[in-house]
C-alpha cells in the first residue's frame, strides 16, 4: 500500500537523521527527554481535563465553559506542542520498531483522532457561548475528548510495556549515583 | 528492628511475593500511578501558575484553590496508595536505589512547602488574592513547588530505570 510505505520510508528517514542516531546514541538524551514528554503529560493531561471537568459541570461551575476553555487553551497548545516534540525525538531514535509496534500505532491513531477533534468541534463547542449548546451536546463532546486522550495515554503506557528497557540506559542510571549506604 | 530486616521481612509477606508473582499486577498498579499525573501534576503546576500570577489571573486564587484543591488531594491519595503498592512488591531494591531515597526527601520537603504556604499566605486569601500580582513569597511557593515536583518525576522515572518492573 503506498500509504504504508511512505510512513516506512519516514521512519527509516527518522532513524538514519542526525537527531534520531544521536537519541539513539547517547545514554542519556532519551531519559532527558523522557522527562519532558512526562512533565508536559501532566500539564496537557491536566488543563484537558479540567476544561472536561468544566464541561461535565463538576469543577468551576461558576465560571462560563468558553472562559476556562479559553483560558486554558495557551497551556493546553503549549504543552501538546512540548509533548509532540519530544515523543517525535523519543520515536525517532527507534521509529521503525515503532512503525511494527502494535501500541505505538494504537497510540497514534487515537493521537490524530484526539486532535483532529480537539480543533474541530470540541474548540468550537467549549469555546461558543453556553446558550447556543445544548447542555447534552456538551457533555458528549467533553466524554468523548477524555476517551480520546485516555485512548492515547493508555497506548503510550503500553509501549512502554511492549519494548526493551534499554540497557544503556539502565546501566548509565545505575551508574549514576554513588553507592547507597545503608542506613 | 533495622531498616534492613524489616524490608526483607516484607518482601517475604504472601503480599509482596503476590505482587511480584503477577502478570497484571505490576502494569496496572503502574498505569494508574503514571496516568494520575495528569491530575495531580497537572492541577498542582495550574495553580503554581495562579500564584506566579501567569495563569487565570483575574479569578481569585481562593477560588482556583477552593476548586482544584479537592482533586489534587484525591489524586495524590491515588499516587501515594498505588506508589505504596509499588514499593511493597519490591521494597529491598527500591530502597537500595538513591533515587528512591532522594524521592522521599524532595516529597517531604514538597510536603512542607505546601503546609508553610497554607499556614502562612493561605491564612489570609482575602488580604492579597484580588490583585494579579501576587507577593513575593507566594511566587517564591509557587517556583519551589514547581521545581520539587518537577524533580520527585524525574527520580521517579530513575526508579523505574534502577528497578525495572518483575
Amino acid at each position: 500500500m503506498f500509504f504504508a510505505a511512505v510512513l516506512k520510508t519516514f521512519c527509516e528517514w527518522c532513524d538514519n537523521s542526525f537527531f534520531g542516531s544521536a537519541v539513539r546514541n547517547s545514554r542519556w538524551l532519551f531519559p532527558f527527554v523522557e522527562i519532558f514528554h512526562l512533565l508536559a503529560l501532566g500539564v496537557l493531561g491536566g488543563t484537558i481535563l479540567l476544561i472536561n471537568l468544566r464541561a461535565l459541570g463538576l469543577r468551576f461551575r461558576r465560571d462560563p465553559v468558553s472562559e476556562v476553555a479559553r483560558e486554558l487553551q495557551p497551556w493546553m497548545v503549549g504543552s501538546l506542542a512540548a509533548m509532540l516534540a519530544s515523543g517525535f525525538f523519543l520515536f525517532s531514535s527507534e521509529a521503525l520498531r515503532m512503525y511494527f509496534n502494535l501500541a505505538f500505532r494504537l497510540k497514534m491513531a487515537f493521537l490524530v483522532l484526539a486532535i483532529l477533534f480537539t480543533f474541530t468541534l470540541y474548540r468550537r463547542v467549549t469555546f461558543s457561548k453556553e446558550t447556543r449548546i445544548s447542555p447534552l451536546k456538551l457533555k458528549l463532546v467533553a466524554l468523548l475528548s477524555i476517551v480520546l486522550w485516555s485512548g492515547v495515554a493508555l497506548g503510550g503506557r503500553a509501549i512502554g510495556y511492549t519494548r526493551q528497557v534499554r540497557t544503556e540506559t539502565r546501566i548509565m542510571i545505575l551508574a549514576l549515583p554513588p553507592k547507597c549506604i545503608s542506613w | 528492628m533495622p531498616v534492613s530486616s524489616f524490608l526483607q521481612w516484607l518482601q517475604d509477606t504472601g503480599f509482596s511475593t503476590a505482587l511480584r508473582d503477577s502478570t497484571w499486577a505490576e502494569p496496572v498498579i503502574e498505569t494508574i500511578h503514571v496516568l494520575t499525573l495528569t491530575v495531580f501534576l497537572g492541577f498542582t503546576v495550574l495553580l503554581d501558575l495562579r500564584l506566579l500570577g501567569v495563569a487565570m489571573r483575574h479569578k481569585p486564587v481562593s477560588e482556583i484553590f477552593g476548586e482544584l484543591n479537592p482533586p489534587i488531594i484525591g489524586a495524590f491519595l491515588m499516587m501515594l496508595t498505588t506508589g505504596v503498592l509499588l514499593f511493597c512488591g519490591d521494597p529491598v531494591a527500591f530502597y537500595g536505589t538513591i533515587f528512591f531515597r532522594v524521592k522521599m526527601i524532595m516529597l517531604i520537603l514538597a510536603l512542607l512547602n505546601i503546609l508553610i504556604f497554607s499556614s502562612t499566605l493561605g491564612r489570609r486569601f482575602s488580604e492579597w488574592e484580588q490583585n494579579p500580582n501576587t507577593p513575593a513569597m507566594a511566587k517564591l511557593a509557587a517556583i519551589l513547588s514547581l521545581v520539587l515536583w518537577a524533580a520527585i518525576i524525574a527520580a521517579g522515572r530513575a526508579i523505574a530505570y534502577a528497578v525495572p518492573p518483575p
